[in-house]
């Protein structure tokens, strides 16, 4: 999707425009104009009312990590350190652990991501063999009071929902 | 030096050794031939025909190359279109059944199948029928777990059960896809050397449940050692790790291939004493209970060293020739009594006509050669006589029992100088951590008076001294590694054609010509 293109004339160089006075009036008058408008009915501004409207993520853009699930509700996620070893910010740390119920040898004991490290960059969806790691969450704004609380582990990172149908993330090129 | 002949690899002449196949041979070059059932160590086998080669104007003109002895003159033919095929078509072969669950074995990293994929195959399965299902994850015990489904059937882990060990606890049974290596029913691998066939399997069918999901092999960092399990002293790879915001700590011990010492092989002993370096380290200093800054109990040390009349020191048999030398001359300086007892060390009917010996300590044969005394009756006579004892990193609880030391020490100031946790460091007037083994570089002597040089490993966050730089504060004329091994270059005549990094890492023969040589 290319952006749209909007060519602006250059003024200036008329002689109304080069006394000043008169163009300063006009656009106070324009201001005035916008005041009044937007005392009377405010419907028309154009400012999002954040945080009650929140914006429209896309599918594809990087929010916030999550770990997904198989259907029946157990971890896809096989600890094979493809994120982590991908990771050009070393923000992923993971403990393995053998795992029981015969989806796979082995799973994460811990999954660790430190948001404040993290650069966003995606690598660590890209590197799953097993589509376990997705940036899907549409949550762009991680904030918090103490650094401790960025770390965010394998508990939040399963329980985060994808805020996308799997059709959606599809069409975005997953 | 055995003799070269000459051969042709590709049309280009190299020289190698006779008497050697021509995976070994050309090997030693440079060229590598794939192979997967072969091993130096286990001889020839020629079951999986992954080393295929050409013979131009020969006959037979193709052959396996692990029993091919190189011969003058030979052309070997190894990029030829038809050679490429064969170990493609092998690789397409050995990857039918393959479950190919790279990202959860432990192998993924230093997998031969993985190499040779991407070096000779390159091409996505042909197959349309389902694979064949195996058993895995099977505890064949020995801290050796098995999976059926990622073995090629080499059959390395068999023949090293069979030659090696003569335990013979493994087979492989049926043919054709059913065949696969189990162990005989309610006997599991059972010898001191089993883990070794984790290392000998090229693919990851043997993993060991030691080292099973503890780190992707990657991560890890290599740095060449020594293991100070007995006196042995078999070359090691120390495969370390230091995770993001944590300390380096060892993860696993690998042998290390050295001619001299221990061939192929270690035993499972020395290979999870890694562990110990790992676990109930000393790290802080202590002036009687109460813990202090190094810097405080250093100064406390050196002031009951100098009010001392009559020290006696006592030198681990661990520790390296360097440490060896330093307290020695530092011995010497103040006068001191420096002993190397540590009969507790030797573990009578322990070892045996393999690589296992009877003395668990490292290096023994340096503390002779230094002309260190190591007799109980002097030891004994020293401490009764001396109002000072200093230990340096001797581990006393293996001679003594607690009461016995208690007695032995009684009324006598102790320095303990310890790289771990023990009873023993709580009674002592003044605690020093000091570093273990694969946190500092030296040199130690083997049984077979084969001196070798280990590199330090680990560096921990938290870094202690090494006894040489606690003896350099004492006041050891030898102030610094340098000048520690110029003057074991004194000692032992063989080292002064070698500095710290020239040092073969086979290690040195000193029974060669050292007698003559050595003059202390």
């Amino acid at each position: 999707m290319g952006a749209k293109v909007k060519t602006i004339e250059r003024r200036g160089s008329t002689l109304t425009e080069r006394i000043y006075l008169i163009e300063i009036f006009k656009g106070m008058a324009r201001t005035l104009r916008h005041l009044v408008r937007n005392l009377r009915d405010n419907k028309k501004l154009l400012v999002r009312h954040y945080p009650e409207v929140q914006p429209e993520i896309p599918a594809r853009w990087r929010g916030r990590h999550r770990l997904t699930k198989h259907d029946d509700g157990t971890v896809k996620c096989v600890a094979c350190f493809m994120c982590q070893t991908n990771c050009p910010a070393e923000c992923i740390s993971i403990t393995a652990k053998e795992r029981l119920d015969d989806k796979a040898e082995k799973m994460p004991a811990s999954f660790n991501i430190n948001l404040l490290e993290c650069i966003y960059c995606g690598y660590c969806v890209e590197a799953c063999p097993l589509d376990a790691i997705r940036m899907d969450t549409g949550i762009f704004s991680v904030t918090d009071n103490n650094r401790q609380s960025f770390i965010i582990g394998l508990e939040e990172l399963l329980t985060t929902p994808g805020a996308y149908s799997e059709e959606d993330y599809k069409k975005g090129g997953a | 030096m055995a003799d070269k002949i000459k051969l042709f690899v590709n049309g280009e002449e190299v020289e190698v050794e006779a008497g050697k196949n021509l995976i070994d041979a050309v090997g030693a070059v440079g060229i590598e031939i794939p192979h997967l059932c072969y091993h130096p160590a286990l001889g020839a086998d020629g079951n999986c025909r992954m080393c295929l080669v050409g013979i131009e104007d020969g006959r037979p003109p193709l052959v396996p190359a692990c029993k091919t002895p190189a011969q003058e003159g030979m052309k070997v033919l190894l990029d030829a279109e038809h050679i490429k095929k064969i170990q493609h078509d092998v690789m397409e072969f050995e990857l039918i059944n393959h479950p190919i669950d790279c990202p959860v074995c432990d192998q993924a990293g230093e997998c031969k199948l993985q190499d040779y994929y991407m070096s000779c195959d390159q091409k996505p399965s042909r197959m349309t029928v389902p694979q064949v299902t195996k058993n895995k994850k099977m505890d064949f015990g020995g801290g050796v777990i098995h999976d059926q489904e990622r073995c090629v059937v080499c059959g390395r882990c068999v023949r090293f059960l069979r030659q090696i060990t003569k335990t013979g606890e493994l087979g492989i049974i049926n043919r054709t896809d059913d065949a696969r290596v189990n162990i005989f029913p309610g006997r599991p691998i059972d010898n001191r050397y089993g883990i070794n066939v984790v290392d000998l399997c090229p693919v990851g069918a043997m993993t060991s449940s030691d080292f099973r999901f503890k780190q992707r092999v990657w991560f890890l960092k290599k740095a060449s050692g020594v293991c100070h399990g007995c006196s042995k002293g078999c070359s090691i790879t120390i495969d370390h790790n230091k995770e993001k915001n944590k300390d380096d700590i060892i993860y696993r011990f690998r042998p290390r291939f050295n001619g001299q010492v221990n061939g192929y092989f270690i035993c499972d002993e020395g290979r999870l004493s890694y562990k110990s370096e790992n676990e109930n380290r000393l790290t802080a200093a202590f002036i009687g209970k109460v813990e202090r800054e190094i810097s405080d109990v250093l100064t406390a040390a050196k002031k009951e060293l100098e009010m001392s009349k009559k020290a006696v020191f006592l030198i681990s048999p661990d520790a390296s020739l360097e440490q060896m030398v330093a307290v020695k001359a530092l011995a010497a300086k103040l006068g001191a009594t420096l002993s190397g007892y540590s009969d507790g060390y030797i573990k009578k009917g322990d070892g045996d006509d393999y690589l296992i010996q009877d003395d668990k300590a490292a290096n023994r044969q340096g503390l002779l050669l230094l002309g260190i005394d190591t007799t109980k009756e002097s030891f004994e006579k020293a401490v009764s006589e001396a109002d000072l004892f200093v230990n340096f990193a001797s581990d006393l609880s293996r001679s003594y029992e607690q009461d016995a030391l208690t007695k032995l020490l009684t009324g006598k100031k102790t320095i303990v100088c310890a790289t771990h946790e023990s009873a023993f460091n709580g009674q002592a007037t003044i605690t020093i951590p000091v570093r273990s083994y694969s946190e500092y570089s030296g040199s130690v002597i083997n049984c077979d008076n084969i001196l070798q040089r280990f590199e330090k490993a680990v560096t921990k966050n938290n870094e202690l001294l090494d006894i040489c730089e606690v003896a350099a504060e004492f006041g050891c004329p030898l102030q610094t590694p340098a000048e520690a091994y110029a003057e074991l270059q004194q000692v032992i005549g063989m080292l002064k054609e070698y500095q710290p990094a020239t040092i073969p890492a086979e290690g040195l023969n000193l029974n060669d010509s050292e007698a003559a040589n050595v003059t202390a």
